[in-house]
């Protein structure tokens, strides 16, 4: 990934040496020209197109904002009722993530969309203890988790 | 009780680099804006102390091996050496001065002795505010 963004850059600046131009635009130019040889040439790198990358970041960072929206205006819900009948609880979470900045993404991710909160995790990182406000099924917000959060940053580090 | 650091340890690696280049606006744009060495030379140790508390004191000397004694030396040694230049001239201890001259691709910039006895404000705030954390934190 570093190395292919690393070439196109090179890329770029030997096209604004050729031109003989300092512009910004001759940069753009030439970063266009250096993605089309990549992407023509991507089978010669042992990781994908960096391209695909980007894109599973960008879509990782929409379906954050999408369950940030979600799950406040279920957070909503729960504060505004005149009876309190939440069900907090503590659940643990099997992760199969390995890499240290995954699992701390992931973290991040759970704790920032209300209701869950990442308590601590276990020594061997294979294991996440997670707070609830309001849960009626484990299982469910397990694979709730597991199908959104899980996958997309998985799809990121895809090689 | 051993508590797992994972995620404290991973953001702390991204972030303190963030502190540290925030530091250097810092200390940059004193002269024009809010900012300058005190400031900036506690956002750098701030950094420094967040490193500490992520990891422990020995894993950050093998990092950075500076003795804070000789930062703080280094300092007060260039901010009297910054007064001391204005005898070369013939004009009273401490008097400033600054020029715009032509740098080859940046164009005109504007520099100032200020800066460089900015410079040993900062070194001298980096080195007296982790020389007391490390004190403090070595003491049983």
């Amino acid at each position: 990934m570093s190395f292919q963004i690393l070439l196109n850059f090179v890329i770029a600046f030997v096209w604004m040496f050729l031109n003989n131009s300092r512009a910004g635009i001759t940069f753009v130019i030439g970063y266009i020209l250096g993605i089309l040889i990549l992407f023509i040439l991507r089978r010669f790198f042992s990781e994908r197109f960096y391209l695909g990358r980007v894109y599973a970041v960008v879509k990782l960072l929409f379906i954050f904002l999408r369950e940030l929206f979600k799950s406040n205006i279920a957070v909503i819900q729960d504060v505004l009722k005149p009876k309190l009948d939440i069900q907090p609880c503590i659940f643990a979470l099997p992760i199969t993530v390995k890499r240290e900045w995954e699992i701390t993404v992931l973290a991040n991710l759970i704790t920032l969309t209300p209701g869950t909160l990442v308590v601590d995790i276990s020594d061997d990182n294979a294991l996440l203890y997670i707070h609830a406000m309001n849960i009626n099924d484990v299982d469910e917000t397990i694979d709730d988790i597991k199908n959104t959060f899980e996958k997309a940053i998985m799809e990121v580090s895809r090689l | 009780m051993k508590v797992n650091d994972l995620i404290l340890q991973t953001v702390t690696k991204v972030v303190a680099f963030i502190i540290l280049i925030f530091s250097i606006y810092l200390f940059w744009t004193g002269h024009y804006t809010p900012g300058g060495g005190f400031v900036g030379g506690l956002m750098a140790s701030s950094a420094l102390v967040l490193m500490l508390l992520a990891f422990d004191v020995k894993t950050i000397k093998n990092v950075i091996p500076f003795d804070y004694k000789m930062i703080i030396a280094t300092g007060l040694f260039i901010a009297v050496a910054t007064g001391l230049g204005s005898f070369v001239f013939d004009v009273p201890f401490l008097t400033h001065t600054f020029g715009h001259p032509h740098l080859p691709g940046l164009g005109e910039v504007s520099l100032a002795t200020a800066s460089l006895f900015d410079l040993g404000v900062y070194l001298v705030v980096v080195g007296v505010t982790m020389t007391i954390i490390q004190t403090i934190g070595e003491s049983e």
